[in-house]
């Protein structure tokens, strides 16, 4: 329902589909859209996401049919056809994904017609027939999930033991995507798990055909990617496991590492050693620091992974008091906002903080406003205005960055949150 | 042409201006064939992203103080929400002033498209009122509101007496133009009719319509000797100044693309003289243009006393530096605004043009001319290959390939950053002053100079870096992917 949202995090569904396949090595979205959308979707998410955002096919040269009134009256169809086999011809891609603007949508083109004429030459073109109105910018990973699973992925039997699938980490809607994929890849590969991160070391199309192989899929969020994992059990039947939350710091991440391992009955004795190897290397480095930051009462700003995840590891690892958290992004299901609550509530030391979902700059803004006890404020560059209006010590740490550049920084696992800590330090 | 100022609505560049995306050729060709009217241009049937025009009107509109933009459609319409509020802030900032403008998306879902939901932003509009108390409230529809025939300038009308400020309907339906340019004259055409009042008494002020008016202050300091006082538009402009810019001694622009609509409807509407001559880029269209000022103001003798001070100063360092740039060898691509004029200031720099792209090309301006850029190089006899694109980045990318320049000149860091992937140095010439006046234009041969001198980025870059463009397009004519358009 149309509403009022000052500011809005991220654009629409279409902004993130085409941010997920823009981290994707070697493929080429094709829009079906007005002229506006490619650059509108580029700059609503890979142009917020700490400015990282020029990939194989990007922006300006991204294929589009830029519909004009011509097409809006007598259909797109014939337009979006010579798009495609222009792109074919001029772009060396390993697969074309052809997304839906709100103008197709709406007067109905069909694009899957278009697309299986493709395919029929043997030509990888997959339709995704999810318009832009039809939802927000997050949800683009969960259409693309549910395209791979519905189109790309090669049935098989055969399973890999210690192949497992990385979800959760959503590109470019996490600034700190490829960095936090790389980290938790380390540590999974530490324990002996082989590890399609899908968007890191160059994997791409060839990993995602194949990964029903893997015996496992693990879920880094607290909740996107509910229908697709039960469809991706049900289709290829491998189960899955769902960390609520980004984990951040040795006590976190020891938690996740456990859960992987009870899941996939990993040695104890190695889980053991990875954890203690880990941990005394955070701690070396944490020890070098005492007293750097005083202790500070804070808000964090962002969406529900990272808010959990921050939240939890300053809290539960470095003695700073939760106040308030603000989980900005819109969210539909009871169940979702339960999971996010509970794992803000359940800290081991702090007192749990005041909880408010809302997506709304002005009535973000406000909830700061009135919170006076913070000394904190970690969130998106939408926040620089009211901690610099409170005078209080602010880190942009979530979508959207605008100004910052983030290339393989990550603040998840062992190692990205000794960075979190320093960057911290940076600010003060 | 005659400006109604009545509704909300005007027509497209295409269908004002003859302006046209598809073309290649050469310069002489393409004026010619715009004089005597024998211009088409050409559709694609392959094409890459264009930009949609709301961006252009809206970030006009957005940069004025203290207002509130209402984008009525799905939230990925509103999405450079979060940069206008930086650039906004930033702009405000380095200018000392607040500017509390605010940018409002209306999220509209799959129920909206199909039910419509004209009153949900009836409320809206008044919701933000309440909220905000802005100086005027620009209300835009986007293509989904467009299609589903969302009626905003009825709303717009239920709204209006509920509210003591200018609430304005601006047409941002992106299908509708594949110039993103037409976001200009829409923004134009909104102050025109909802802000901009009939002349109380003559002031001493010319209207300067600029981006970000990074110049403001050298700006201010040269008119002061002439007694004109500049008044920058939109970005930091207030509703109250904009009320008056009818009562302005002339009004100019940095860049023609971006002016021309205000400029004509002023002087149609109201009689205020509108400079057209070349722009203020380089050593030539600075002097012609501040000439220009100098009689439309009465202000020829204190105009000639600047130009020769100045020069004094000026030129022998731009002299000197040409004696370094001399035999290198340019591509270009950028609005048309500034291609046509940039192109001459790098012929006045000694810097060969070996293709320059335009993202559109106007036929005509408003006053049925064609532009005054291409008109001096045509008699000066520069002409060079040229080509029609928006932003066609594959057909940047095979001129590129095929001339292997020195540099690439743009005006869009999206069509600077795969010039530099393929190993070219380019120069992104992102600030409107960055070739304003003497000044400027020296540093601007410094700063080329500069990206010339060291090119290890570029070349290591490229090394690495593999392209998505088949060998086949590089192979290809540039335009073989045009054709013949259909109206």
């Amino acid at each position: 329902m149309s509403q009022v949202i000052e500011n809005p995090r991220g654009g629409c569904v279409l902004a993130g589909i085409n941010s997920v396949l823009g981290a994707l090595n070697r493929v080429c979205p094709v829009y079906h859209a007005g002229p506006g959308c490619c650059m509108q979707t580029t700059a609503s998410d890979p142009g917020q996401s700490g400015n990282k955002s020029s990939s194989f096919v990007s922006s300006v040269s991204i294929p589009s049919s830029n519909m004009l009134e011509r097409e809006v009256v007598f259909g797109g169809t014939q337009k979006l056809k010579t798009t495609i086999e222009g792109a074919v011809e001029i772009i060396d891609a390993d697969a074309y994904f052809v997304l839906t603007g709100c103008t197709a949508g709406i007067i109905g083109d069909d694009i899957v017609s278009v697309t299986t004429e493709f395919r029929e030459k043997g030509i990888p073109v997959f339709p995704i027939e999810t318009p832009g109105f039809a939802g927000d910018s997050n949800l683009g990973y969960e259409v693309i999930w549910n395209t791979m699973i519905d189109q790309v992925i090669e049935p098989t039997e055969e399973k890999e033991e210690n192949l497992v699938n990385l979800f959760g980490i959503i590109p470019y809607h996490d600034p700190f995507w490829s960095g936090n994929l790389e980290e938790i890849s380390r540590i999974l590969k530490k324990l002996g798990l082989k590890v399609n991160t899908f968007f890191t070391e160059q994997q791409g199309m060839e990993t995602i055909k194949s990964c029903a192989r893997a015996s496992l899929n693990i879920i880094i969020h607290p909740w996107i990617l509910k229908g697709p994992a039960e469809r991706f059990e049900e289709k290829f039947h491998v189960p899955y496991i769902r960390y609520p939350g980004l984990p951040i710091g040795a006590s976190d991440t020891r938690r996740f590492v456990l859960k992987v391992a009870e899941a996939l009955k990993l040695d104890d004795r190695l889980v053991n050693q990875v954890l203690e190897e880990e941990e005394v290397y955070v701690y070396r480095y944490l020890a070098q620091a005492i007293g750097t930051l005083s202790w500070k009462k804070f808000a964090v700003v962002a969406d529900g992974s990272t808010a959990v995840g921050i939240t939890r590891y300053l809290a539960n690892d470095y003695s700073f008091t939760p106040v308030l958290v603000i989980i900005s992004e819109p969210l539909y299901r009871q169940e979702d906002k339960e999971r996010i609550v509970t794992e803000l509530m359940t800290l081991e030391y702090a007192k749990p903080p005041r909880v408010v979902f809302c997506a709304d700059q002005y009535e973000i803004n406000q909830e700061l406003l009135k919170q006076e006890d913070i000394s904190l404020i970690i969130g998106s560059s939408n926040e620089e205005e009211v901690s610099s209006l409170k005078e209080v010590q602010n880190i942009v740490a979530a979508f959207p960055i605008k100004d910052r550049l983030i290339f393989n920084r990550a603040y998840a696992g062992y190692r990205g949150s000794l960075t979190l800590i320093e960057d911290l330090y940076d600010n003060l | 042409m005659a400006f109604q100022l009545s509704g909300s609505n005007l027509g497209t560049r295409e269908n004002r201006l003859g302006s046209i995306t598809g073309y290649v050729g050469d310069l002489e060709d393409l004026a010619s064939q715009s004089k005597c009217g024998t211009l088409t241009g050409c559709s694609r049937c392959f094409s890459q992203s264009s930009t949609c025009l709301s961006g252009c009107a809206l970030g006009q509109l957005g940069g004025i103080r203290d207002v509130a933009i209402i984008h009525h459609g799905p939230a990925g319409c509103s999405a450079t929400a979060s940069s206008q509020y930086i650039v906004t802030n930033q702009v405000a900032a380095k200018r000392g002033v607040v500017n509390s403008s605010v940018y409002i998306g209306t999220d509209m879902d799959e129920n909206d498209t199909i039910f419509g939901s004209t009153d949900a932003l009836a409320e809206i509009i008044l919701e933000v009122n309440r909220r905000y108390h802005p100086k005027a409230i620009f209300v835009s529809s986007s293509c989904a509101t467009g299609i589903i025939g969302e009626d905003i300038d009825s709303v717009v009308d239920e709204v209006k007496e509920a509210i003591p400020v200018p609430v304005i309907a601006v047409h941002c339906e992106g299908f509708k133009s594949r110039i993103w340019a037409t976001g200009f004259d829409i923004s134009d055409h909104a102050v025109l009719s909802g802000i901009v009042e009939p002349p109380r008494k003559k002031q001493n002020t010319i209207n300067f319509k600029n981006f970000y008016e990074s110049a403001r202050n050298e700006i201010i300091e040269m008119f002061q000797n002439f007694d004109l006082e500049p008044v920058f538009l939109y970005a930091n402009a207030t509703v109250e100044e904009l009320k008056h810019l009818s009562e302005a001694v002339a009004t100019t622009c940095i860049c023609g693309t971006l002016g021309n609509y205000l400029g004509n409807g002023l002087e149609e509407v109201y009689g205020v003289p509108y400079i057209r001559t070349i722009n203020p880029l380089g050593i030539t269209g600075f002097e012609t243009w501040l000439r220009e000022i100098g009689r439309v103001a009465g202000k020829q003798p204190q105009v000639e006393r600047y130009i020769e001070e100045q020069r004094n100063i000026y030129i022998p360092q731009i002299e000197a530096v040409k004696k370094e740039l001399k035999g290198l060898k340019a591509v270009l691509g950028m609005g048309p605004g500034y291609t046509f004029e940039v192109t001459r200031v790098l012929n006045e720099l000694g810097i060969e043009v070996v293709w320059a792209l335009a993202w559109h090309y106007d036929k005509r301006y408003e006053n049925g001319e064609i532009p005054p850029a291409m008109s001096y190089l045509l008699e000066n006899d520069i002409n060079f290959e040229a080509s029609v694109a928006d932003q066609q980045n594959f057909e940047v990318m095979n001129i590129l390939n095929k001339f292997r320049p020195d540099l690439y000149l743009s005006r869009h860091p999206g069509s600077t950053v795969w010039a530099i992937k393929q190993g070219t140095p380019a120069v992104y010439v992102a600030d409107e002053y960055m070739i304003f006046g003497y000044k400027h234009t020296l540093e601007f041969a410094h700063a080329i100079l500069d990206t010339i001198r060291n090119r290890s980025f570029e070349q290591n870059l490229a090394k690495r870096v593999k392209l998505p463009y088949t060998d086949w397009w590089y192979q290809q004519e540039v335009g073989k992917f045009l054709e013949e358009a259909i109206s």
